[in-house]
């Protein structure tokens, strides 16, 4: 198990290696000059020349990733060329903020759909696990950008019980969850990101209790005299390892995936700063942002695997 | 089955259709149990009705997609000639969702079609060569699936600049590893099977053990897959125009439509969510027609 | 409901109680919705384009040299800022002799004198001065770039020596951000430490900053123009690049301030009581035109395309939000004059102007983006553009790209991009050197400058010499006159309209007089 785990880390550390080069190149397969925005549109070919010396980009590429990957194995992320902030300041906080909210969603998808997968999975082909299962394909097919639209104008424009934007009536340098004044401002967000996971997982809950249900141990319980509820319980037991390892997933994409829900919401985490960063080719920002959402997803993957492998060695594979 | 000491040529010939006969049989259970699904037949309806009146949209659409008026700008559902109103421009909307399917679910099908073209056969090729080669293909392919797929769809995009070539581009590229895995992944289930074996002990090519035995298999859980991945492809190509780095205007694209439309939320919101309500139909009729697919083939991803 | 609202109200007074004592200031605070994507940066020079100027630059800091924006009627001018008087010595026309404010102190207390100005000047213009800034370099370079050298003449007189006569000088200096030389040694010139403690001599003082939030900034008691110590005690900004999302802000009770509310939100806003001001400023929604390359070197197409554009339809597209642009400034500047031609629409002029010129069909393209600074709105604009163009006997092919790409065509100019015949580039006419002069000089030619297709005319570079060595102000307003009448007699450009910037307002903020500029005075602003 130990090697295994040993192993499966080392493996990790040449995709880490690909990961960044393809996030240090991203920005380089761009047409124009990476300083373009940030400079006034009349400045002159002088001008943008010393700008380029300054932040290091007339050195060959190569040599450039050399020097930015040392800088990063250090937490160095350089400094964003916009707000001259480190790079490494403005995305781990925004990094905190997207947290809350994937968080908060998969662990509400997670409950909901739980839910409602296992008493569709459990019921299959009833009118119940046709609305679930229903509720879950709009989950999965509806655009969430949209979705938070409309759900602005209801509830922030049309009722005014909730807040259209930010993250808190002083932003998030001061952010309690725990206080209403706060709080409201994620109700939204929350609830638009969370109808991914839902259909989801509700899916999968479905049809591994489904699944589950069909094995012969199910039988063997039933004869042992067990009541159903118990047996349930055995089914749902032995679904969870499979629901979780998907829940997991979920929270990595959420990570990554959480662009465009916060744009509408003006919410500041990574999604955020990764479009201001597109927009205004920030590259130092660009290069940092993606590369940490993508490790992200790499470990979120790696703890996945090795949990799935610690509950059933039989996963073990070369 | 036929012992290998007796193997005459017919028998070889009966051996090879085997599994193809298999394989007939199995599309006909597929066929059959498609037949009373009506859920998922229904779907498959709406989806050929979608794909049809895109591939028609010259002969259906009312009006000029492009023409605008600005008199008729925003005009509501049923107002004078313009069976869904109107957009921002006073152009007719029915006339842009019709044109504007052509692009979406150009968006949705084609990158997905490349990326099952380009990430099957190289998943094949790992599968069935395996050794080296497996190791060189599914690590390149393990990178770029340590991406979450609408990161890697935003950044591209975002590198390139707008425009439909470098979405679609994007959108092949983040849909290749993970096809190339489903692919790998039942390849080598495959190969390590009698039946592949039999074949190849009894000299048959590579190619027609590719062709005949790995294909039969392998394509079915390929093709549910792809299948599952044109919504998503919908949803993110939408996603990138609604950012501005997919379809540049004034091509009518679901995505880009809500975009522009939604400045007008407050003056004709029934108008603003109706690109929306058509990439929620499309989106939901393809999930389902997947669905529908994968439980008749039974297969398991 | 109701119930919803008690437990709620109640939970908010028992988080209150846990978190300490309740504020009961009477503070008054102004929230401001801006459209840029992030904070502009506090170190002096702002970025965010002139939205980073109106918000940041001119709230923490002054120049030299300021707007005066206490009126709406007409087109605002310079005023005395930092320097309270400017002249050109008699003896040499490169020479300019300012005279500095005396008793001005800097937010951290010391005070401003000459010795301020030279270290800006090194700040922005020599790459050894350990206070050197790259972009902040970079970003005043086109203002300051003719600075040969300041003198100290005493404590509170200086002299600029210019490398070449520029009777338009005080405009540049307008631009140009003086921060605090006490503030950024003692920080160690380290700008990272000094955007969380700017200290520069504007109307506000930095509070706080949470980067890509929110920027505090709080009433400067101590200004030393006692008619604009802000008439509010704090001043938060909130980038909010989402028209849609600000327009939400503001009706749900976020902000009380929203720049740029989208034509299309701007009826809803009014129904719930919101007030919307607008005025003409000089802002060009056009397009430069190639005339080198493409039929547009014809001066009789380019004043087809005016005559076939049909402003009042624009206008109708932006809910009566702009005025119709007939020529390259808001006809309220000192400078418009009155052109011998007027391009009212006239389709059948243009048809037969093209016919003339034998331009059939008239083949033309037009660079466009899909969003930008100043763009307005781009996509149904420029749609309702070529729609009318084509209809007097054009052919306009719009080759639509992001700001970025369209900022990569509009740098090196058309020598670079000969396929292309015209740019829809918005640009800032705050003063007449780019206003006018910019656009057509010949010194100008992309990339040195803003003249991206290359117009040439003698006679328009001799009455830009002439404008540039006349320092006496109503004769030189008199040849600014004849070159903008001449610039809209050769239709240098395509012309559509001139914004008027719209805001909205909440209900309970008054005082609020929009100038006829880029910038605005948000200090005599009170919220009830």
């Amino acid at each position: 198990m130990t090697a295994y785990i040993i192993r499966r880390l080392l493996y990790a550390i040449p995709i880490a290696l690909g990961v960044s080069m393809v996030c240090f190149a991203l920005v380089y397969i761009a047409p124009g000059d990476p300083l373009q925005t940030l400079l006034p549109e009349d400045a002159s070919a002088e001008t943008i020349e010393m700008v380029k010396k300054a932040y290091g980009f007339d050195k060959p590429i190569p040599v450039q990733y050399a020097l930015w990957l040392g800088k990063v194995l250090t937490g160095d992320f350089g400094n964003s060329i916009a707000s001259g902030r480190a790079v490494s300041e403005e995305l781990f906080k925004a990094l905190a903020n997207t947290i809350l909210l994937a968080a908060g969603a998969v662990a509400i998808a997670f409950s909901l759909a739980f839910a409602m997968g296992t008493v569709a999975g459990y019921w299959v082909g009833s009118k119940v696990d046709r609305f679930v299962t229903g509720v879950a394909v709009v989950g999965v097919s509806i655009p969430n950008y949209w979705l938070a639209i409309v759900l602005v104008i209801i509830f922030a424009v049309e009722l005014n019980v909730l807040p259209a934007t930010g993250m808190g009536p002083r932003g998030s340098d001061t952010f309690e969850l725990l206080t209403w004044d706060h709080f409201r401002h994620v109700i939204l967000p929350i609830f638009t990101l969370s109808m991914i996971p839902i259909g989801i997982i509700t899916r999968t809950t479905r049809s591994c209790v489904a699944e589950t249900l069909n094995q012969d141990f199910v039988e063997t319980l039933r004869a042992k005299g067990l009541v159903e509820s118990q047996v349930l319980l055995h089914v749902i037991r032995n679904s969870l390892p499979q629901v979780l390892a998907v829940m997991g997933l979920q929270f990595g994409y959420l990570m990554g995936g959480s662009i465009l829900v916060e744009t509408i919401f003006t919410w500041p985490g990574t999604g955020f700063l990764l479009n201001k960063a597109i927009l205004t080719r920030d590259i130092p920002v660009l290069q940092g942002t993606i590369l940490v959402l993508a490790m992200i997803f790499v470990a979120t993957n790696l703890v996945i695997d090795l949990c799935q492998t610690a509950i059933d060695p039989r996963l073990k594979r070369s | 089955m036929v012992s290998a000491s007796s193997v005459e040529p017919q028998a070889l010939a009966d051996m090879q259709s085997g599994p193809a006969l298999k394989v007939r049989g199995y599309w006909a259970s597929v066929a059959y149990r498609l037949r009373y699904d009506y859920l998922t037949l229904f779907f498959g309806g709406m989806v050929i009705l979608v794909i049809l009146s895109a591939i028609f949209a010259p002969l259906l659409a009312p009006m000029d997609p492009y023409q605008s008026s600005m008199i008729n700008r925003l005009k509501p559902i049923g107002y004078k000639d313009f069976l869904l109103g109107t957009d921002e421009l006073g152009r007719d909307l029915l006339s842009r969702l019709l044109y504007g399917g052509r692009i979406s679910l150009t968006m949705g099908v084609l990158p997905v079609v490349i990326a099952t073209l380009v990430g099957g056969t190289l998943g094949v090729i790992a599968g069935f060569v395996g050794g080296k080669v497996n190791m060189a293909i599914m690590r390149i392919m393990d990178v770029f699936y340590a991406f979450p797929s609408i990161l890697l769809a935003v950044a591209i995009s975002g590198a390139m600049g707008g425009g439909i070539v470098n979405g679609m581009v994007s959108l092949t590229l983040i849909f290749i590893p993970p096809l190339c895995r489903v692919a790998e992944t039942a390849t080598s289930q495959v190969r390590s099977l009698d039946f592949v074996e039999a074949a190849r002990a009894s000299g048959a090519g590579t190619f027609s053990i590719i062709s005949v035995h790995i294909l039969g298999n392998v394509l079915g859980p390929i093709l549910i897959y792809s299948s599952s991945l044109v919504s998503v492809s919908i949803l993110i190509a939408s996603g990138l125009s609604f950012l501005g780095l997919g379809v540049t205007p004034p091509e009518p694209d679901w995505g880009l439509m809500l975009n522009t439309l939604r400045q007008a939320i407050y003056i004709n919101p029934v108008i603003c969510a109706l690109p929306g309500v058509a990439i929620l139909i499309t989106s939901i009729s393809f999930n389902l027609v997947s669905d529908g697919l994968r439980s008749a083939m039974d297969v398991r991803l | 409901m109701r119930r919803l609202k008690t437990t709620v109200s109640a939970m908010s007074i028992m988080a209150a109680l846990v978190m300490g004592p309740v504020q009961v200031s009477a503070e008054s605070v102004l929230r401001v919705a801006m459209t840029a994507g992030d904070i502009p940066v506090t170190i002096g020079q702002p970025d965010q384009g002139f939205e980073g100027y109106r918000f940041v630059g001119y709230s923490l800091y002054d120049p030299l040299v300021l707007w005066d924006l206490a009126k709406g009627d007409t087109a605002a001018d310079i005023k005395p800022g930092l320097a309270t008087a400017w002249k050109i010595d008699p003896e040499d026309n490169k020479r300019w002799i300012v005279d500095l404010r005396k008793g001005v102190k800097w937010h951290d207390g010391c005070d401003f004198t000459a010795e301020d100005v030279i270290w800006n000047f090194d700040r922005i213009s020599d790459d050894k001065a350990p206070q050197f800034h790259p972009k902040q370099f970079a970003s005043i370079r086109n203002r300051t770039g003719n600075i040969e050298k300041i003198d100290v003449l005493d404590p509170y007189k200086v002299a600029f020596i210019t490398k070449q006569p520029d009777s338009l000088f005080p405009y540049q200096l307008s631009y140009w951000f003086m921060i605090s030389r006490c503030q950024l040694t003692k920080l160690g010139n380290d700008y990272e430490a000094y955007a969380d403690a700017p200290s520069g001599t504007g109307p506000y003082k930095f509070d706080s900053i949470v980067p890509q939030e929110r920027l505090e900034l709080v009433k400067n008691e101590g200004y030393w123009d006692a008619a604009r110590v802000p008439a509010h005690d704090r001043l938060v900004l909130i980038p909010m690049p989402e028209a849609t999302t600000r327009a939400a802000a503001l009706l749900s009770g976020q902000v009380d301030f929203v720049e740029a509310p989208s034509p299309d939100t701007i009826p809803r806003l009014e129904s719930s009581g919101m007030n919307i001001v607008t005025a003409p400023y000089p802002h060009n929604w056009s397009y430069q035109l190639n005339f080198v390359d493409g039929n547009f070197k014809d001066k009789k197409v380019r004043q087809a395309a005016n005559y076939a554009i049909n402003r009042e339809e624009m206008k109708a597209l932006l809910g009566g939000y702009m005025l119709e642009g007939y020529t390259n400034i808001p006809p309220s500047t000192p400078y418009h004059g009155t052109p011998s031609v007027k391009y009212t629409y006239d389709p059948k002029k243009a048809a037969a102007l093209l016919e003339e010129a034998g331009c059939k069909p008239c083949k033309i393209t037009l660079a466009i983006s899909t969003s930008g600074s100043g763009q307005m709105q781009p996509l149904s604009m420029n749609e309702l553009v070529k729609s009318q163009l084509d209809a007097v006997g054009f052919e306009t092919v719009l080759d639509v790209m992001d700001w970025n790409a369209l900022l990569d065509v509009a740098r090196p100019g058309r020598t670079k991009n000969p396929g292309i015949d015209g740019i829809n580039i918005s640009r800032a006419l705050q003063d007449p050197f780019s206003a006018l002069i910019r656009h057509v000089y010949s010194k100008q030619h992309a990339p040195a400058g803003s003249n991206w297709g290359h117009y040439s005319n003698a006679g328009v570079d001799a009455l830009i010499d002439e404008i540039y060595t006349t320092f006496d102000p109503p004769a030189r307003l008199a040849k600014l006159t004849e070159l903008h009448e001449k610039m809209v007699e050769e239709a240098v450009m395509l012309w559509i309209a001139h914004d008027i910037n719209p805001r909205a307002l909440a209900p309970n903020v008054k005082g609020f007089v929009q100038a006829q500029s880029w910038f605005q005075d948000l200090t005599p602003i009170t919220v009830e």
